[in-house]
């Protein structure tokens, strides 16, 4: 498979999604080494999971700063990551499993349901399985998860904050699944995350 | 050595020893006048190679001089190329306590400066972070740093620089779990003016990694100790300590025409007493006094 522009299109007065598809198997190795497409990934209960194999190709900060992913949801703020990234993926071009568009969609739902901002926190978005955070299989690494910091004006750092945002999110978005409140692993006690589970998304320009 | 050599360099040496001898006086004064439960100093002057080490082997609970060997970890990384100064940092209010991963917050009133606070869920550079954690003491800075590079790293980069000595780092601050378990980092005089005179000397990793981490501590807000009776206009490159039982400054001191001198003073106080910071200025003081034959004029 090789990189290939959106030009699958039919629609020819649609906007066309300025990000280029790569296959991750064709990237060069220290990609492929941090990204790792297509690999099992056991998750925290020993399950495994396929790894995401097709990415967009982000040039460079300036134009994850220019896309809107959604009304309300620029890509920049799925990449944020720190230095517990993969060094090779804190550079441009930067790779974002291609489900990240299916996660914009449900944050510009949940957004509408909650009538204000919803910020996603640094490494709270897209990050690599080499992340320095993912320990077992994550739907972070499928670009399928956020973890909410602040709505509006509100930190969820506490328990009421949390289920509340909770449950209007689960009441939005039919599947969605989100962290119980609490200090144990497997547990969120500073934020909201969500996700959308293990969702691969293959581009209908990918042939192969 | 000349016979006309001897007798100035006996005379040298009945010189600083009087004047050690004048320093301890001093400085016993001060501690009895101050009611503390302890006092500890340690100075090298780098014009004079003049030294004191007033009970400067005594261990004291470190409170936030511990961030002067943490700041020495986070550019200890930058100088193997693992962390860049602009190398940016996920700012979270939550950490695990030694004491069985016990998630805990540093209260956001502990800090004196809102900066670090107010980036919760965003990021900060590696720079800013460390500065905040020394110039206004930030305890959230300092535990994402740490967070970053790792106590054992902190620990064996005092080894490599072979200023280990007196300095027990052995968790990140506000660990209120580990306090109670009686787990603190803990640092002598001795072990922190190690630490300052290869910094002042520009011996830590590179002259230019010394000198930024010299510009940092020059930009300490907390200026009631070391500082507070030297004559206006003497720069102190520092960093305080303070919990409700012990009070510290540490610092480089940089004086018109002379090499700057490195002091260290630790203080251990009965909870709410009073003239903590008034204590630490008297002795760098003196200090200052002995070591110019200058008498400073209170204002």
């Amino acid at each position: 498979m090789t990189a290939s522009a959106p030009t699958g299109n039919r629609m020819a007065e649609a906007p066309i999604f300025p990000l280029r598809v790569v296959d991750g198997l064709t990237l060069p190795p220290e990609y492929r080494k941090a990204l790792r497409p297509g690999e099992e990934w056991k998750d925290a209960v020993g399950v495994s999971r396929q790894l995401p194999r097709y990415f967009y190709e982000v040039p460079s900060w300036d134009t994850a700063m220019k896309i809107e992913l959604a009304t309300h949801f620029l890509l920049w703020e799925f990449i944020q990551v720190d230095v517990r990234e993969a060094p090779a993926l804190r550079t441009f071009p930067r790779y974002v499993p291609c489900a990240i568009t299916l996660l914009a969609v449900c944050l510009e739902r949940f957004r509408e349901a909650v009538g204000t901002m919803v910020h996603i926190s640094a490494n709270g978005g897209y990050r690599s399985p080499s992340h320095r955070f993912s320990r077992n299989a994550t739907p972070h690494a499928w670009g399928t998860a956020a973890n909410i910091f602040r709505i509006g004006d509100t930190y969820l750092d506490n328990r009421n904050a949390i289920e509340r945002f909770s449950l209007i999110a689960r009441e939005t978005l039919p599947g969605i699944w989100t962290r119980p409140y609490g200090t144990p692993t497997g547990y969120a006690e500073d934020h909201l995350h969500l996700d959308l589970g293990y969702v691969l998304s293959v581009p209908r320009d990918v042939n192969s | 050595m000349t016979k006309t050599e001897k007798p100035t360099a006996h005379a040298g040496a009945t010189a600083a020893s009087q004047r050690e001898s004048v320093l301890q006086d001093r400085i016993e004064n001060i501690e009895k006048e101050s009611g503390a439960k302890a006092v500890a100093v340690a100075l090298h002057d780098g014009e004079t190679d003049f030294d004191l080490h007033y009970r400067a082997d005594r261990w004291f609970h470190a409170a936030s001089t511990i961030k002067v060997p943490i700041l020495l970890g986070v550019f200890a990384a930058i100088d193997r190329g693992e962390l860049l100064p602009h190398s940016r940092v996920h700012v979270r209010n939550r950490f695990l306590s030694v004491v069985e991963n016990v998630p805990f917050r540093v209260e956001s009133g502990r800090d004196s400066n809102s900066a670090v606070h107010n980036s919760i869920g965003k990021m900060m550079r590696v720079d800013e972070l460390a500065y905040h954690m020394i110039t206004t003491s930030s305890n959230l800075a300092t535990n994402l740093l740490l967070g970053v590079i790792g106590p054992e790293s902190v620990t064996q980069t005092l080894k490599e620089l072979h200023v280990d000595e007196g300095i027990e780092l052995k968790r990140g601050v506000e660990d209120e779990l580990a306090f109670e378990k009686g787990i603190s980092n803990m640092v002598t005089a001795n072990g922190l003016l190690k630490i300052l005179v290869m910094l002042a000397e520009g011996k830590a990793f590179s002259p230019a990694l010394s000198r930024r981490m010299m510009d940092i501590l020059h930009g300490q807000e907390f200026n009631q100790g070391i500082p507070a009776r030297l004559p206006k206009g003497t720069r102190v490159a520092h960093k305080t300590g303070e919990i409700s039982t012990v009070a510290h400054d540490a610092g480089v001191v940089y004086l018109p025409k002379r090499k700057p001198y490195s002091l260290v003073v630790l203080t251990e106080w009965d909870q709410g007493a009073t003239g903590r910071s008034r204590t630490i200025a008297s002795i760098s003081h003196a200090i200052y006094e002995t070591l110019t034959g200058t008498a400073v004029k209170d204002e």
